[in-house]
């Protein structure tokens, strides 16, 4: 069922972000779609702001225990949309600093987030797996980081990738650019959990999210609290200065001229 | 004992002592560090080494007369782990046949490790009194606590399916004679990237791994050469220099 009172929880939101990324409860289990499926659900202002509000709205249901984030269409999320503000010097800025804020409230959350990664993630996109709990998806997804291809810096996704797969395999991975597949995202520790073909993904995904529906909502708060501490999650300064750093690197004439000619 | 060859926007250098499967001296490590200082306008860095192995870790044979270059190789061996991670461009590793003690300390520190399945890695040193402590903030960072704790630890050398398997390295070649190839493969395929957007990367990198954190990469030298001398690391050197010239004396 949709919420009722979700958009009390969002004041200043128009309908369509309701739409863009809606969610349900239902029981334990909360459900975050991304809901831009003819823009492959990238990140624009208003999706991230959606995405924030409906974090907020978790808290409102104190017997929620998992939140299930997937994409509506084939991508889970093609990352950043760089493509709508390469006109504004000032958005890019506003939109990686909005990610970076984004990711530490998902990543704050008392409930574990489980990425269904159902499709494409690429860049921001596939950050956004990064920064949750668990992440499942299929063998042939197309996921990673092609920031370094397009000129622009991975700086706000890059201490989530560390925390997830090792310092040394992000540095193999972002300072190598290009695609892989979902199988292969999964032997260097993307993804927990990888099936053959999408037609398998539900019924795993289910499973595995009767499975974490069963931990105690204050005991996995209280465990989560402390993987936060020790893998300096709640650092938000690294995440800031990450999110000026990539705003700089776009900014760059260089960079400006490798969108413009990539994104025509 | 430093060869630099330029491939377009990659650099190669290559440890150049075949005949002592590329043992480090203390020159030959000045000889990286300053040749890594010269590859500031390349795009990405090969490090491989001449011959079948990359690096069989520090020729000790230089300690005999003096005890004390064990220390001076201490020392340049952390300034080019150091110069491997502040060079701006990523840093490939072609770590084919043997990367050991030393030489497997200076493939922790590379952006990238290409090795293949029958490749010798690992620290030995305990044995010899030595501490592998030199190349623990990079190895830490590379491959995780638990198991850098493990791999500094025992003393047994790994294959290169298990260096893949824990993150030591992170593509495998068909064999010895193609990983060079590989890891030239790895630096174009880098090369032909935009190199501000891949140097920032690294950068930031260096900067969230602590990497760049100057106080850890000294105490960590420091345990190293806190050893250098020690009744205990003279000893052991001397009876592994015994064990060496019974070996060559068995016929």
């Amino acid at each position: 069922m949709m919420i009722e009172g979700y958009e009390q929880a969002s004041p200043g939101e128009d309908d369509g972000a309701v739409e863009i990324a809606s969610l349900t409860v239902e029981g334990p289990v909360a459900r975050l779609t991304l809901n831009r499926p003819d823009a492959r659900n990238a990140l624009s202002l208003p999706l991230i702001n959606a995405m924030s509000s409906a974090c907020d709205a978790i808290g409102m249901f104190p017997g929620v225990a998992v939140l299930v984030i997937t994409g509506a269409g084939k991508s889970f999320c093609a990352g950043m949309d760089l493509r709508a503000v390469l006109d504004d010097p000032e958005a890019p800025g506003q939109l990686l600093s909005a990610l970076g804020e984004l990711t530490l409230k998902l990543r704050a959350l008392p409930v574990v987030t489980l990425a269904r990664v159902n499709g494409a993630a690429i860049g921001g996109g596939c950050g956004l797996a990064c920064v949750c709990d668990i992440a499942i998806t299929h063998a042939d997804a197309k996921v990673g980081f092609p920031e370094v291809d397009l000129g622009v810096c991975p700086a706000v996704v890059a201490p989530w990738l560390v925390r997830k797969v090792g310092a040394g395999r992000a540095r193999s991975v972002l300072l190598s650019g290009g695609l892989l597949t979902g199988q292969r995202g999964y032997e260097l520790g993307m993804f927990d959990h990888v099936v053959p073909t999408l037609a398998e993904l539900d019924a795993a995904t289910e499973k595995l999210v009767e499975r974490l529906a069963t931990g105690a909502p204050h005991a996995l708060a209280a465990t989560k609290g402390l993987l936060a501490e020790l893998d300096g999650s709640t650092d938000a300064e690294v995440i800031r200065r990450g999110a000026a750093l990539s705003a700089k690197v776009v900014a760059m004439p260089e960079t400006q001229a490798m969108l413009r000619k990539t994104m025509k | 004992m430093i060869a630099f060859e330029p491939m377009g926007h990659v650099a190669v250098i290559r440890l150049d002592r075949a005949a002592k499967r590329n043992a480090m001296t203390p020159a030959m490590l000045t000889d990286l560090v300053a040749m890594l200082d010269r590859c500031v306008s390349a795009r990405a860095i090969v490090l491989s080494g001449v011959g079948e192995v990359f690096c069989a870790g520090f020729d000790l044979s230089m300690c005999r007369e003096d005890n004390a270059v064990l220390g001076d190789m201490l020392s340049w061996l952390s300034h080019a782990i150091r110069a491997v991670r502040n060079t701006p461009c990523p840093v490939v590793a072609s770590a084919h046949g043997a990367a050991v003690a030393g030489g497997c300390a200076l493939v922790a520190g590379c952006d990238i490790v290409v090795t293949h399945a029958e490749a010798k890695l690992g620290y030995p040193v305990l044995r010899m009194g030595i501490s592998p402590a030199v190349n623990g903030p990079t190895l830490r960072g590379a491959i995780g606590d638990g198991a850098a704790r493990n791999r500094m630890i025992d003393t047994g050398l790994i294959d290169g399916r298990e260096a893949l398997r824990i993150g030591l390295a992170h593509h495998l070649a068909a064999d010895a004679a193609g990983c060079e190839a590989f890891a030239i493969d790895v630096a174009q395929r880098i090369a032909a990237k935009p190199p501000h957007a891949v140097g920032f990367t690294k950068h930031w990198l260096n900067t969230i791994d602590g990497t760049t954190n100057v106080t850890a990469a000294d105490n960590a030298l420091g345990v190293s050469l806190a050893l250098v001398g020690s009744q205990e690391q003279r000893e052991r050197l001397a009876d592994y220099w015994n064990k060496q010239s019974r070996k060559q004396d068995t016929p």
